[in-house]
C-alpha cells in the first residue's frame, strides 16, 4: 500500500488495558544511533534557552549564573592542564597525572559526580520500565525504601567487617525498592492498575513512612533525641572513597557500581532472553502473549527490576556520602525525579541515560547553596530553576524532534 | 422512587457479587462499633465482623467475583485491626479523634480540592485526553491564586480573593493551554506531557514564590481578603448538622455547585453528549460534523480552570499561606477519585469523600496519640487510594478512545 | 434514459505518495436510483467515496449537484449538500443510545441549551416508521445486532436530511438474510426518492440490488453498464481484468492419523458470553479442513482457546494425543502448535522489533537463539538470513524494523516463522486477508505444502472461495456451533445456507 499508510500501521501499537497508551509506542522510534541523539541536544538547547530566559526575567544576567553554574559543576577541571602527581587510590604511591586532583574544581566534580551516581540509578529504574512500556515515577520511592534500609542495616551492625557490611547495606537497599515498585508491577500484573498512579500513592507512602522513621521518637531516630536525624552508619558500611577525601564527601566507588550497572541494563535489555521478553511487552503486548510470553510475569519483573536500581542508588547514596537520613531531608529529595527526566532525555538507552545523567548532576550540583555565589544568583531560586529545566526537558522531548525533523524533511522533498 | 424499588427488587441475595458486597459493609460496621457515640470496649466485636467479612470475601473470591471478594476480605482485615486498636484506645482518646461533626466538617475540606481536580480532570478525560496534569494545575492555581489576592489586597480590600480566583484560573488554563497543544496538536504522549506540565509548575510555582516572598514566605494577613466562610446562623443551633454545615467555606458550596452543574452540562446537554462523543469515538464525532479539536482544547483548558480554582481553594480558602509543593499529590489523588468514580461526578464525588475522610482522620490522630502515629498516618490517603487502585481501578473502563490522540483523515 | 443526473463527479484525480487512486474518474447518479461502484481491494472505491464525503480532496476535478459545481471541504459540507455515508465499519458510539447516535450534533433542544430526549425518540420513531427501519432509540449501541447497528447508520443519514446515500461495502458484516432485510430497505428508499451509491466487490448481490453498475480497476473507471443483461462472468473479467481463477494445484489429500483433535469445547468471549458451544472435530495429518462461517459466528475463540490464548470452560484439547486444554499459550507452542494469526499487526508481529526479532518471537528462548539467558545474536541473525531468502521476503534485511515492510512480506514473515518452527498443527487464520494476488498464491502454496509433508492445516477464512479451494474438508460454524461437514466439492450455496444457520438456525432460533 501506500507509504502514509504503512507508516501510521508503524507507529499504531494497541493501546494497553484501561485505554492508556504505553509510553514505548511513542518512543518506539527507528532513529536511532546519531539521528536519535538530534532530538535530545536541541532539547536541551530549547530547555536551557528557555531557562536563561525565565533568569533574565528575574533581572539577572543569564550567560553570567550559567558561567557560574559551570564552574560549580566542576568541569572546568579538565581545562586546566599541566603536570601533577596524582595519589593512586587505595594506596600511598604516587604518579603523574595531566590534572591537579586536589584543586577546588576537583572537589566540585567529585560531588557532580556523587550526584550523577544516583541519577543514573534513577534514571535506568524509569528506563526499564518505560522499555516494558510502563511509566515508572516512583523512582523516588523507590529510592527512598533503599534508603530507609541501607541506614537501617548500616546502623545496626557496628564493627562488621566491610566486606559483608558493605554488600549487606548495598543489595538490602535494592532488594527494598525493588519489592516497593513490585507492588506497582504486581499491581499492573494482575488487576491491570496504572502504574502511574499506583507509583506517586507509593512515593507519599515511603515519605510519610520516613516522616515517621526519622522523626522524633521515631525507630530510626538517632540517639540524640532532639534532632529528628538518624545515627551516621558504622564505619563499616560505608563505600571505600577513592577521590579526595572521605571527610569532604569525597568521590567513593559507587559511581563505578553505577557505571556498572549501566552496562548491565544494556546486557539485560540487549543481550538476554529477559530483555527480549521485556522488549517484546512493552511494544506490543498483545503480540507477545500470542508468542508465548507471560506478559503478567514482566511487568512485575520489570517493575522490580527497575525498583532495584533505583533502591539501589539510594543505598550508594547513604553508604557512599550522605551516611544517614534526617526527616527535613526527605521531602525535598527529588533524585528520582530528576532520573525520569534523564531517561526520557537519554531515550531510555544506556548511553543516553548516562550522558543525561551527567548533564543533570552537573546542574544540580551547579546550582546548589554551597556551589553557587548568592551574590550572582539565589541557590533556592536556582534549584527551582533546574526543576523548571527539567520540564522544559520533558516537554520538548517528548515531542519527538528527531522524527519531526524527519518528517518535515520528507514533505519537503515530497512537495518538491 | 419506583425505579430503586425495582432495583432493590432486581438484587440477587444469594449471588457471590452481593455476599461479597454484605462482606464489605460488614467489616466497615465493625470498625464502626468499636468507634463514638456506641465505643464498644470488647475486642470480640471487630474481630467478629471482621472474620465474617473475610470470609464472604473469601467466598466470593472462590465464585470468581475476585474484585468484590478482594474488596471484603481488605475491609474485614482493616475493620479488625482498626477495630482492634480502637477498642484498646481510652474512650477519651477516642472521643477526641472521633468527633462526627467536625470529622465530617473536616472531611468537606479536604475532599473540596479533590473533586475540584476530579471534575477538572472529568471535563478532560471525557474529551479523551489524559490529564495526569492536575497535579500541576491544583499547585498552579494554589500559588497564582494567592498571589493575585495578595497583589489585589491594595485595592480590593476584602474582596481581593475574587481577584486571586480568577488569576489562579487564567493560571492554570495558560498551562492546560501547553497539555492541549502537545497531546491534541502535537500528539505527543499525554503522560508524558502532563508529567512535564507537573515539573514546570513545581519550578515556575517555586521560583516566582521565592524570587516574590523569599524565605519570609506569604504574608501573615492573607485570612482578612481569603475565600470566606458562609455562616449559616440559622443552622448553629440544630443538632450535628450545623457544626457540619454552619461554617463552610465557599469554596466547598462552590464544589457542590460544579458537581451538580457537571452532571447537567456532561448527560443533559448536546455539548455534553459531543463531549462524551468525542471522548468515546472522535472519528464519529468528526463524520457528523463536529469538531474533536476544538472540543478536545476546550475541555483540557476548562479542566485547567477548574483545577486551579481547586488549587486556590488550598492556599487561599484553606492554608492562607502558600509553600513549595504544597498540594503533596493532591492532583493525583482527585484522578484516582474520578477513575473509582468512573468518570461519572456523583460517584466521584463519593471517591473523593473517602479519601478526604482518610486525611481528616490522619489530621485529628495526633491530638489524642501524639505526632509520630500522626505522621504515619498522614499516608493513609495515599495507601488508600493504593487499594482503591488496586481493588476496583483495574476493571474501570474509561472514555474509549482516551490518551489516544486524534489524526484527521 | 435521458434524465439528468442528480450528481455528477467528473474527471476526478486523487494521488497519493507512490500511488494513483483515482485517474479521471467520471461517475454520476440520477435520482432514484441504486448505483452501485465494484472493484477489488485498492481499486479506488474508498478514495472516490471519502472525496464525495468531503473527507478527501480531489487533486483535479468536479463534483456537480444538480448541475452546480459544490465544494466539499469537509464532512460537514458534504451532510449540508445532502449526502449521507455509511462506513464499512460503522461510525457508532458502543456507550450511547440509537438516539443518542442519531442526533449526535444536530441535537434537539428545549429551553435553548438542554437536550430533548422525548423529541429525539420521536424523532427517530419517525423515520424510522417511514423507511421501515426498525430499531429501539433507547437502545445501547453495544447491545443490540450488527444488522440493526447498520440501520442506525442508515438512520444517521436520514436524520441528517440526505437524498444521497453512500453505503461503503455494507453487506460485509451481515448474514445473507441480514443483507436481504437490508435490500428491502434499500428498495423502499429508493421509491421515496433517495439516490443510493452502493459499493461492493460481492457481483451477485449487484446484480441483485443495482439499477446500474459502474466498475473500477486501479483508479480506473472500466465501464458503466446497465445490471439489466450483464452477467456475473462479464463482471468479474471487468473488475479484474482476467478471467477469475482461484483454484489451487493441489494432489489428493492422504490424511493419517488425527494430530488435532477438540473435544465438546465451549469457550466464552470477552463480554462472557458463550461464543463457542460443545464443537468437536479433528483435523488429521496431512489434511486441510476448513472452518467457514460469517465473521463473529465465534472463530476467533475457537483459534484462541486451541492456542492457548483463552480460558477453555469445558471440553478438551488435544494435539497429537497430549492434552493442552487450558494450558499457556507456551505449552500450546510447546505441543506443536503452529498460529497465523488473524491480525497480523496486533498479534503477528511485533512492528518496532526487527524481522530477526520477529522470527525469533517464539524460540528466542531455546539453544541455538540462546544459552543460559543470553541471546545468540549471530544465530538468531543467522536463521533470519535463510528464512527470508526461503520465504522470498522482499524490502528487508534481518535488522529492519517489520513495521518497514509491506503487508504481504509481513504475513510472509510470519508465515516463515510459523513453519520454521515445525508445527504439528498448523492453525492458519484469514491468511490472506489484504494481500495482493500474488502474495495470496504464495501462501495458498505454502499451506498445501504442509499439508503434503503431513503436517495438519486448520485453515479459517471468511473468503469461500479460498475455504473452497485450499480444504479437503470443511466445517461450517454458525453461532458458535459446528453445523456441518462439507466435502470441497460442496458449491457456495450450500456452504452459504449452512453458515446462516439454514435448517438449524431455526430450531436454535
Amino acid at each position: 500500500m501506500t507509504d502514509e499508510l504503512r507508516e501510521e500501521e508503524f507507529e499504531a501499537a494497541p493501546p494497553p488495558e484501561g485505554g492508556v497508551p504505553s509510553p514505548s509506542q511513542h518512543f518506539a522510534s527507528r532513529f536511532g544511533g546519531i539521528a536519535g541523539a538530534i532530538g535530545p541536544i536541541v532539547t536541551v538547547i530549547i530547555a536551557f534557552f528557555a531557562g536563561g530566559l525565565v533568569v533574565l526575567f528575574t533581572g539577572k544576567n543569564p550567560f553570567k549564573v550559567y558561567h557560574a553554574v559551570f564552574n560549580g559543576t566542576g568541569i572546568n577541571w579538565f581545562f586546566h592542564v599541566g603536570s601533577y602527581q596524582a595519589r593512586i587510590p587505595f594506596s600511598t604511591h604516587k604518579m603523574w597525572f595531566p590534572w591537579d586532583t586536589a584543586s577546588i574544581a576537583a572537589g566540585n566534580l567529585q560531588q557532580t559526580l556523587l550526584i550523577t551516581t544516583s541519577i543514573i540509578l534513577t534514571g535506568l529504574a524509569v528506563a526499564f520500565a518505560f522499555r516494558c512500556g510502563m511509566f515508572n515515577i516512583g523512582g523516588q520511592g523507590q529510592y527512598l525504601a533503599g534508603a530507609y534500609f541501607a541506614v537501617w542495616l548500616g546502623t545496626s551492625f557496628q564493627g562488621l567487617t566491610p566486606w559483608v557490611h558493605v554488600p549487606l547495606v548495598v543489595v538490602a537497599g535494592a532488594l527494598a525498592g525493588a519489592a516497593l515498585a513490585g507492588i506497582a508491577g504486581l499491581l499492573r500484573a494482575t488487576v491491570g492498575a496504572h502504574e502511574v498512579i499506583s507509583t506517586i500513592m507509593l512515593n507519599w507512602t515511603a515519605v510519610w513512612v520516613g516522616e515517621y522513621l526519622f522523626g522524633q521518637q521515631g525507630p530510626l531516630q538517632g540517639s540524640n533525641p532532639s534532632v529528628p536525624i538518624s545515627d551516621n552508619i558504622a564505619e563499616g558500611a560505608k563505600l571505600p572513597v577513592f577521590w579526595g577525601l572521605a571527610l569532604l564527601q569525597g568521590l567513593s566507588i559507587g559511581i563505578f557500581i553505577a557505571l556498572a550497572m549501566l552496562v548491565v541494563y544494556w546486557l539485560i535489555i540487549n543481550r538476554t532472553t529477559l530483555g527480549f521478553e521485556v522488549r517484546a511487552v512493552g511494544f506490543n503486548p498483545e503480540a507477545a502473549r500470542y508468542g508465548g510470553i507471560s506478559v503478567a510475569r514482566n511487568y512485575f519483573l520489570a517493575m522490580a527490576i527497575a525498583g532495584g536500581f533505583a533502591g539501589l542508588g539510594g543505598a550508594l547514596d547513604i553508604a557512599g556520602w550522605q551516611f544517614n537520613i534526617g526527616q527535613n531531608d526527605i521531602p525535598v529529595n527529588q533524585i528520582g525525579f530528576i532520573g525520569l527526566a534523564a531517561a526520557l532525555l537519554g531515550r531510555n538507552t544506556a548511553l543516553g541515560v548516562g550522558l543525561a545523567s551527567l548533564l543533570f548532576g552537573c546542574l544540580i550540583n551547579g546550582t546548589s547553596g554551597r556551589q553557587l555565589d548568592p551574590s550572582i544568583f539565589r541557590p533556592d531560586l536556582a534549584g527551582n530553576l533546574t526543576t523548571i529545566i527539567q520540564g522544559l526537558v520533558i516537554l520538548f522531548v517528548g515531542l519527538n524532534l528527531g522524527g519531526i525533523w524527519v518528517a518535515i524533511k520528507r514533505r519537503a522533498r515530497r512537495a518538491s | 422512587m419506583t425505579a430503586l424499588a425495582a432495583r432493590i427488587g432486581g438484587i440477587s441475595w444469594t449471588s457471590p457479587r452481593t455476599i461479597g458486597v454484605v462482606g464489605i459493609v460488614l467489616g466497615a460496621f465493625g470498625f464502626w462499633l468499636a468507634l463514638p457515640p456506641l465505643a464498644a470496649r470488647t475486642a470480640a466485636l471487630p474481630l467478629l465482623f471482621g472474620i465474617l467479612a473475610i470470609a464472604a470475601g473469601i467466598w466470593t473470591w472462590s465464585r470468581d467475583e475476585r474484585r468484590v471478594g478482594g474488596g471484603a476480605i481488605a475491609s474485614g482485615l482493616l475493620g479488625l485491626a482498626f477495630g482492634i486498636l480502637a477498642t484498646q484506645s481510652s474512650t477519651g482518646h477516642l472521643s477526641t479523634v472521633v468527633v462526627w461533626s467536625a470529622l465530617i466538617a473536616a472531611t468537606l475540606r479536604y475532599a473540596t480540592p479533590l473533586t475540584f481536580a476530579a471534575i477538572g480532570g472529568l471535563y478532560c478525560e471525557r474529551s479523551g485526553v489524559v490529564n495526569v496534569a492536575l497535579e500541576g494545575m491544583l499547585l498552579t492555581g494554589a500559588f497564582f491564586g494567592i498571589w493575585g489576592a495578595i497583589w489585589a489586597h491594595s485595592w480590593a480590600g476584602g474582596a481581593a480573593w475574587v481577584i486571586g480566583l480568577l488569576i489562579a484560573a487564567l493560571a492554570g488554563m495558560a498551562l492546560a493551554a501547553i497539555h492541549a497543544i502537545w497531546s491534541v496538536s502535537l500528539k505527543v504522549d499525554q503522560i508524558i506531557s502532563g508529567t512535564a506540565l507537573n515539573f514546570l509548575a513545581l519550578g515556575i510555582t517555586g521560583y516566582i514564590f521565592i524570587d516574590k516572598y523569599g524565605n519570609s514566605g506569604t504574608p501573615g494577613n492573607v485570612p482578612d481578603y481569603g475565600i470566606p466562610d458562609v455562616h449559616l446562623h440559622f443552622l448553629s443551633n440544630w443538632y450535628f448538622i450545623g457544626p457540619i454545615l454552619g461554617q463552610l467555606n465557599l469554596m466547598i458550596w462552590l464544589s457542590f455547585v460544579l458537581l451538580i452543574a457537571t452532571y447537567i452540562f456532561v448527560f443533559r446537554t448536546p455539548y455534553g453528549l459531543r463531549l462524551r462523543a468525542v471522548g468515546e469515538h472522535p472519528r464519529a464525532a468528526d463524520t457528523v460534523g463536529i469538531s474533536v479539536y476544538r472540543i478536545r482544547y476546550i475541555a483540557v483548558i476548562a479542566s485547567g480552570a477548574i483545577a486551579a480554582m481547586g488549587g486556590a481553594y488550598i492556599s487561599l480558602g484553606f492554608v492562607h499561606s502558600f509553600s513549595e509543593n504544597m498540594t503533596a499529590g493532591t492532583g493525583f489523588i482527585g484522578l484516582a477519585a474520578l477513575v473509582f468514580g468512573k468518570w461519572r461526578p456523583f460517584p466521584t464525588w463519593g471517591a473523593t469523600l473517602l479519601f478526604g475522610f482518610s486525611s481528616a482522620l490522619a489530621d485529628r490522630l495526633p491530638d489524642a496519640y501524639g505526632n509520630q502515629w500522626g505522621t504515619l498516618f498522614q499516608a493513609l490517603p495515599y495507601v488508600l487510594t493504593l487499594v482503591a487502585v488496586a481493588g476496583v481501578i483495574g476493571r474501570s473502563i474509561g472514555p474509549a478512545a482516551s490518551g489516544r490522540p486524534y489524526e484527521k483523515q | 434514459m435521458a434524465e439528468a443526473p442528480l450528481l455528477e463527479l467528473r474527471g476526478i484525480t486523487k494521488r497519493f505518495p507512490g500511488v494513483l487512486a483515482n485517474d479521471n474518474v467520471n461517475f454520476d447518479l440520477r435520482r432514484g436510483e441504486v448505483h452501485a461502484l465494484l472493484g477489488e481491494n485498492g481499486a479506488g472505491k474508498s478514495t472516490l467515496m471519502n472525496i464525495l464525503y468531503g473527507l478527501y480532496t480531489p487533486d483535479q476535478g468536479q463534483i456537480l449537484l444538480d448541475d452546480e459545481p459544490i465544494e466539499l471541504g469537509s464532512t460537514k459540507a458534504a451532510i449540508e449538500q445532502g449526502i449521507g455515508m455509511v462506513h464499512q465499519h460503522f461510525m457508532l458510539i458502543p456507550v450511547m443510545t440509537v438516539a443518542e447516535n442519531i442526533v449526535l450534533a444536530i441535537e434537539p433542544r428545549h429551553a435553548g441549551v438542554l437536550m430533548d430526549y422525548d423529541a429525539a425518540r420521536r424523532r427517530v420513531r419517525e423515520i424510522s416508521d417511514r423507511y421501515g427501519l426498525a430499531v429501539d432509540p433507547d437502545a445501547r449501541i453495544d447491545r443490540i445486532t450488527v444488522g440493526q447497528q447498520q440501520r442506525v447508520e442508515i438512520l444517521k443519514a436520514l436524520y441528517r436530511g440526505a437524498e444521497i446515500l453512500i453505503l461503503d461495502e455494507p453487506t460485509a458484516v451481515l448474514t445473507p438474510q441480514e443483507a436481504q432485510e437490508l435490500f428491502v430497505v434499500l428498495r423502499s428508499l429508493k421509491e421515496q426518492g433517495k439516490s443510493i451509491i452502493f459499493i461492493s466487490h460481492k457481483l451477485n448481490e449487484v446484480l441483485d440490488i443495482a439499477d446500474r453498475i459502474t466498475t473500477l480497476r486501479r483508479g480506473v473507471v472500466v465501464d458503466t453498464v446497465s445490471a439489466e443483461g450483464a452477467t456475473e462472468e462479464g463482471l468479474a473479467r471487468m473488475m479484474v481484468g482476467r478471467e477469475v481463477l482461484l483454484r489451487v494445484d493441489k494432489k489428493p489429500a492422504a490424511p493419517a492419523g488425527p494430530l488435532l483433535q477438540v473435544e465438546n469445547l465451549t469457550v466464552i468471549d470477552d463480554r462472557e458470553l458463550e461464543a463457542v458451544r460443545d464443537v468437536s472435530f479433528e483435523v488429521r495429518a496431512g489434511e486441510i479442513v476448513g472452518l467457514a462461517g460469517v465473521d463473529a459466528n465465534g472463530q476467533s475463540e475457537l483459534i484462541d482457546a486451541i492456542a492457548g490464548l483463552r480460558h477453555v470452560q469445558s471440553g478438551r484439547v488435544l494435539v497429537e494425543g497430549k492434552d493442552i486444554t487450558n494450558g499457556s499459550s507456551r505449552e500450546a507452542l510447546e505441543a506443536g502448535v503452529g498460529h497465523i494469526p488473524e491480525d497480523r499487526h496486533r498479534r503477528g508481529l511485533v512492528l518496532p522489533f526487527s524481522l530477526e526479532e520477529n522470527l525469533a518471537l517464539h524460540d528466542y528462548r531455546y539453544p541455538p537463539n540462546s544459552r543460559r539467558g543470553f541471546l545468540n545474536l549471530r544465530a538468531i541473525g543467522e536463521r533470519a538470513r535463510r528464512l527470508l531468502q526461503e520465504f522470498d521476503v522482499r524490502g528487508g534485511v534481518p535488522t529492519t524494523p517489520a513495521g518497514a515492510l509491506s503487508g504481504g512480506n509481513q504475513q510472509k514473515v510470519v508465515l516463515a516463522r510459523e513453519i520454521d518452527g515445525d508445527p504439528k498443527v498448523l492453525i492458519a487464520a484469514q491468511p490472506t486477508r489484504g494481500l495482493d494476488v500474488g502474495a495470496i498464491e504464495f501462501v495458498h502454496r505454502r499451506l498445501v505444502e504442509q499439508r503434503d509433508s503431513g503436517r495438519a492445516v486448520f485453515l479459517v477464512s471468511l473468503e469461500l472461495e479460498e475455504i473452497l479451494s485450499l480444504s479437503d474438508r470443511i466445517l461450517v460454524i454458525y453461532e458458535g456451533r459446528i453445523v456441518g461437514e462439507f466435502p470441497p466439492t460442496a458449491t457456495e450455496e450450500e456452504l452459504g445456507f449452512a453458515m446462516t444457520g439454514g435448517g438449524r438456525g431455526a430450531e436454535a432460533a
